[in-house]
């Protein structure tokens, strides 16, 4: 940061609005899971966890008004790989010979 | 004539301090850190999705057993240490340090509570006798005894972080006390900042897919 640059500041009731929003989704989470949904309970649950996680880093974390492009790209990066991961990791157990026993 | 080159020697420290200050290189190497976090923790998620692939119904059953309103109660608890760590940090930016410490203090008592209930939690579960390695654990279905082992490993290694995090806090506090972190320098508040989020990140996935599953 340069020394006459003055700090980005995000205001109080801003995080009181992402935290009345991350409560929120918490209780939406809670209550989906407790609907049989079958395949989608999962899917819906990483979503509200992914969209939480999203505020978190946007908001608390200030990703959002960071002004490097290095603090843009670390979390995508971060995901890139660990997506290469599962991947992989699928690709074996599905294709596994043996049905993947 | 001595003390007074001391106090020289002082003020030369910090003005190499000072110059030297680069918060754009202190916060990027923070969020470095958090990528290799993120990775450790990932791979960790990775195999709870590869086990649970394999074995839906023992993951269904063994989720059923853990207390989801301590586990609900949890959550609550770190989201709104993350609003007091981050109006903290805001507040030591405005200049406002009896706010900043108050604040921080709150967010370390939101941090022990939650390990308290984590302890409570794991209590129960040990004294039902599921831990691991126990008799009764090891004579239940293959699938119900990875949930728990990975159930202890994951929990517990985030448990440390969470552990980690009220120690790295309690440092700042007394940097806060002692005026080295002030309204011109607050990187290192930042800094564990960061840190407590990404432990709150974690238990954002930790939560659904351990307690919700049932």
């Amino acid at each position: 940061m340069h020394p006459d640059e003055k700090p980005h500041l995000t205001k109080n009731r801003t995080y009181v609005y992402v935290w009345v929003a991350l409560v929120i989704l918490t209780g939406t989470t809670a209550s989906v899971a407790g609907m049989d949904l079958g395949p989608w309970t999962v899917l819906i649950a990483l979503c509200i966890a992914g969209t939480k996680s999203g505020l978190v880093l946007n908001y608390f974390m200030h990703l959002k008004s960071e002004k490097l492009t290095i603090f843009k790209v670390i979390i995508p990066l971060t995901l890139a790989v660990l997506v290469v991961f599962i991947l992989l990791t699928f690709s074996d157990l599905a294709f596994r010979w043996g049905g993947g026993k | 004539m001595i003390l007074r080159n001391f106090k020289k020697m002082d003020e030369a420290r910090e003005f190499v301090l000072e110059e030297a200050k680069d918060d754009t290189g202190a916060k990027l190497g923070m969020w470095l850190f958090i990528l290799s976090e993120i990775l450790l923790f990932g791979g960790m998620f990775i195999l709870y999705s590869a086990y649970r692939y394999k074995n839906p119904a023992d993951f269904h059953h063994a989720s059923e057993e853990l207390d989801v309103i301590l586990g609900t109660m949890n959550t609550l608890i770190l989201l709104t240490s993350s609003l007091t760590m981050a109006v903290s940090i805001s507040a030591i930016q405005k200049g406002k340090r009896k706010l900043s410490m108050v604040l921080l203090m709150a967010t370390m008592v939101l941090g022990l509570l939650f390990l308290v209930n984590k302890g409570f939690e794991w209590g129960t579960k040990i004294e039902h006798g599921i831990y691991p390695n126990s008799t009764a654990l090891l004579s239940r279905a293959k699938g119900e005894i990875l949930f728990f082992g990975l159930y202890y490993v994951m929990t517990g290694l985030h448990g440390l972080h969470v552990f980690v995090g009220i120690c790295v806090l309690s440092v700042m506090l007394a940097f806060l006390l002692r005026e080295k972190i002030n309204q011109t320098r607050f990187i290192p508040l930042e800094n564990s900042g960061l840190y407590w989020h990404l432990v709150d990140i974690i238990w954002i996935f930790l939560y659904p897919l351990f307690y919700l599953i049932a």
